[in-house]
């Protein structure tokens, strides 16, 4: 020590700045550089590649599902580490006593609080941010269509904040060293009973933050039609409040500040609790539509419109034409489909072309709230419309996946349609690809018979009497079925298309007989 | 005065630490003795602005720390070095102390400078970007007094400021001490009296939450004189014989 009274030239420097920053600047960058977050990236870096960038690579580049996994699979990881974190971060003066030193200081504490909240916040949205960035980028080097979808971005975003300003709030306030591991549970609790609240269908539980579009993505939203920002709008506002709520309840004790500032505090815990009210009334209000979530307050009707594009199609008898973001699905696509379409391609009634359209969310069953359609012929001249709804689904993107799906599903189901054999979703058995109504009328006979025999004849499925399995037991006649079907499978493909070009008529009016088929 | 006390009392509960104690301090150096527990903390920690008074008047720097903005005021001029001295492990020693030049809301342009300097003042220049966990007992005290007096402050307070200094650094921060009394109003509670009477100009000596004596060191040693009271250093026998005639009620305050 020295009993110098002028000051004295500094001998080790205390890392002055080149550029005279502002106080708060400097004391964010301080409190950056001395975080206890960059310690964890390496563990949030691990838990991204786990939880998100695994699963998402196993998937279609398609924008839909890796923004949809980003923001349900990523935050359901990062949220309890972060609140824990955070709230290490807001115990600190309590655990290191500092409270006195730093609470004797001119700063309100509340701007102090609010600093290491802000450094917090700021590491953890770098390290969510840059896991987006990397996962985003390596989409678009997949050939991914249209643009990234930042909505969930954002609403996550929205989300690692709160956690964050939760978790401090919860350290600064109740200071202990159990505070954060508490927080983190507390954070997984909350969002597990989000979950929980979801499936049992609680409409104000759609504001739950990792909830998309819809249980399942499809490729409605983002694809072939805009993603709608209703419910996004909804979990940005009850983030923010919460958010908000949270930070503002910092500077409401005696010590944070004058009374002006905690008069401050109060109107924005005020208005975050009102936000984040807000937020949840307007989730209250949401219905799922065939295009994604709606919130009539919010919506914008602009957004129904579908998204312009020019589709890809291939050179097969039927053309096949695809949304330009499956442009990579269009060989397997063709492998699965080209024999189905051959046998029935110049038929009359059956489709000059197939069109991707949309996979639609249909209200269906409580119990897991949409159903996804099928393929529907319609329209003169007779085009295929053809949802690659199961392509859409996670874990179901491998190529050879998506022929056998396309094969056994809706190859059978092409063909069902073509001879007039009623089909539906979500009732009945699934046959073959088929789902069979309950209670079809021996006038159908001839129908079944031959769609079974046509995909024995063209190998779409396992073979078998369709009837067989249709939970309503052995229907009378199934024999004669059977063999009918084992005799037009028999049959050269060019003789089964001829019979078809000169019967089908008739066997979709129900008037052919069994007896009748060759 | 820059720090001006009447009748101020402080109780926790049904313990009163501090029992209308009167005070008026200028710029120098005053220790602040006493036994455990005599209440010299709760003192401090109310000039620090730390903790209000249960009752009484304080003024200090010429305001009144019971309105905020003044408080605020008052802060900006503060030094204050805890009993206790808590700190952040990972910070170094010059961003420890400029974490709290940017808590004492210091002009930014000015906190580089001062922070080398309170630095530099405290002898811990080479260990400038040492982090603070690596540092022995007594050079984290010094970086505790480099954080209190960084802002230049009119009225400093150090609670126990030498435990944990060896005697060399104890030498030297007396005159630190001395060269700070010079412009400002350094309070200094230590429980070691040569302390203070190598660097104060003005003693007070507290017990059971009153102060029982005021004045000069030469006064305290001379309360010793015709007394048998214990001690090795003459100031110590001046302490000891204060606090014995308060105990027995004769003592007053000065």
């Amino acid at each position: 020590m020295t009993t110098a009274t002028a000051p004295v030239a500094p001998a080790a420097p205390a890392r002055p700045s080149r550029v005279a920053l502002p106080g708060p600047a400097r004391l964010l960058g301080l409190e950056l550089r001395r975080n206890i977050m960059p310690w964890l990236l390496p563990l949030l870096a691990v838990l991204f590649w786990l939880v998100t960038y695994r699963p998402a690579m196993a998937d279609p580049p398609f924008w839909d599902v890796r923004s949809g996994i980003v923001q349900s699979h990523t935050l359901l990881a990062f949220a309890p580490l972060l609140a824990g974190a955070a709230a290490w971060a807001g115990s600190r003066e309590h655990r290191r006593g500092m409270a006195d030193m730093v609470g004797m200081t001119a700063l309100p504490r509340w701007a102090g609080q609010l600093a290491a909240w802000a450094a917090t916040t700021c590491w953890a949205e770098a390290a969510y941010l840059a896991g987006v960035a990397v996962l985003y980028v390596v989409t678009a080097h997949q050939g991914a269509w249209g643009g990234p979808l930042l909505w969930p971005v954002a609403v996550g975003a929205a989300f690692v904040a709160a956690s964050c300003a939760l978790g401090f709030t919860a350290g600064a306030l109740l200071p202990s060293r159990f505070t954060a591991p508490v927080a983190a549970f507390v954070m997984f609790l909350a969002l597990a009973g989000g979950a929980f609240a979801l499936q049992a269908n609680v409409t104000y539980a759609q504001i739950w933050p990792l909830n998309v579009q819809g249980a399942f993505p499809g490729d409605a939203y983002g694809i072939f039609y805009p993603y709608f920002p209703d419910l996004p709008i909804a979990q940005l506002m009850f983030l923010a409040g919460l958010a908000a709520a949270a930070l503002g309840g910092l500077g409401l004790p005696a010590a944070a500040g004058g009374r002006w500032l905690r008069g401050a505090a109060a109107a924005v815990t005020a208005a975050g609790l009102a936000a984040a009210g807000t937020g949840v009334v307007l989730a209250g209000t949401a219905r799922l539509e065939e295009h994604g979530i709606v919130i009539p307050a919010l919506h914008d009707a602009a957004s129904d419109r579908p998204t312009p594009y020019t589709p890809v199609c291939g050179h097969t008898a039927i053309p096949i034409c695809l949304q330009p973001a499956y442009r990579a699905l269009l060989t397997d696509v063709t492998a699965a489909l080209g024999p189905v379409l051959s046998q029935v391609a110049g038929l009359p009634g059956a489709p000059v072309r197939v069109t991707q359209v949309a996979v639609t969310s249909v209200h269906a069953d409580p119990s897991n709230g949409i159903a996804l359609g099928g393929p529907v012929i319609d329209g003169r001249p007779p085009v295929l419309y053809l949802p690659l709804s199961r392509v859409a689904l996670p874990g179901e993107g491998s190529a050879s996946a998506i022929t056998e799906n396309l094969r056994q599903q809706d190859g059978a189901w092409i063909l069902s349609l073509v001879v007039g054999l009623p089909g539906h979703v979500g009732a009945g058995a699934s046959v073959g690809g088929i789902s069979v109504m309950p209670g079809l009328g021996p006038r159908h006979s001839a129908q079944v018979a031959v769609v079974d025999g046509l995909v024995r004849a063209l190998d779409l499925a396992q073979p078998g009497p369709l009837r067989a399995r249709i939970p309503h037991g052995t229907p009378p006649g199934w024999h004669q079925e059977l063999a009918a079907a084992q005799r037009f499978a028999a049959l050269p493909a060019a003789a089964r298309h001829a019979w078809l070009m000169t019967h089908l008529a008739a066997l979709r009016a129900g008037r052919i007989s069994l007896s009748e088929i060759p | 005065m820059n720090v001006e006390i009447t009748e101020l009392t402080r109780r926790f509960g049904r313990t009163q630490a501090v029992a209308s104690v009167d005070l008026d301090l200028g710029p120098g150096v005053f220790g602040l003795l006493g036994p455990n527990g005599a209440g010299k903390t709760s003192l401090l920690r109310m000039l620090a602005t730390v903790i209000p008074p249960s009752s009484g008047t304080l003024r200090l720097l010429g305001r009144d720390p019971g309105s905020y903005p003044q408080r605020r005021q008052i802060r900006r001029r503060l030094g204050y070095l805890p009993q206790d001295l808590g700190y952040y492990p990972g910070f170094t020693v010059a961003e420890f102390v400029e974490y709290f030049a940017l808590l004492k809301e210091m002009p930014p342009n000015r906190v580089p400078a001062a922070v080398a300097t309170a630095v530099e003042r405290t002898g811990l220049g080479d260990k400038a970007r040492t982090k603070l966990r690596t540092l022995s007992g007594g050079m984290l005290r010094r970086a505790g007094i480099a954080q209190a007096i960084v802002n230049e402050p009119e009225l400093l307070l150090l609670d126990e400021p030498t435990a944990g200094l060896d005697p060399e650094q104890r030498v030297t921060f007396r005159a630190l001490l001395r060269d700070l009394g010079q412009r400002a109003t350094v309070v200094v509670s230590t429980h070691l009296v040569e302390d203070v009477g190598a660097a104060c100009s003005q003693v007070a000596l507290m017990d059971q939450g009153k102060i029982v004596f005021c004045g000069t060191p030469e006064e305290l040693t001379a309360r010793a004189e015709g007394t048998d009271a214990a001690g090795d250093a003459p100031l110590e026998r001046g302490y000891s014989a204060v606090l014995a005639a308060a105990r027995t009620g004769a003592g007053a305050q000065s």
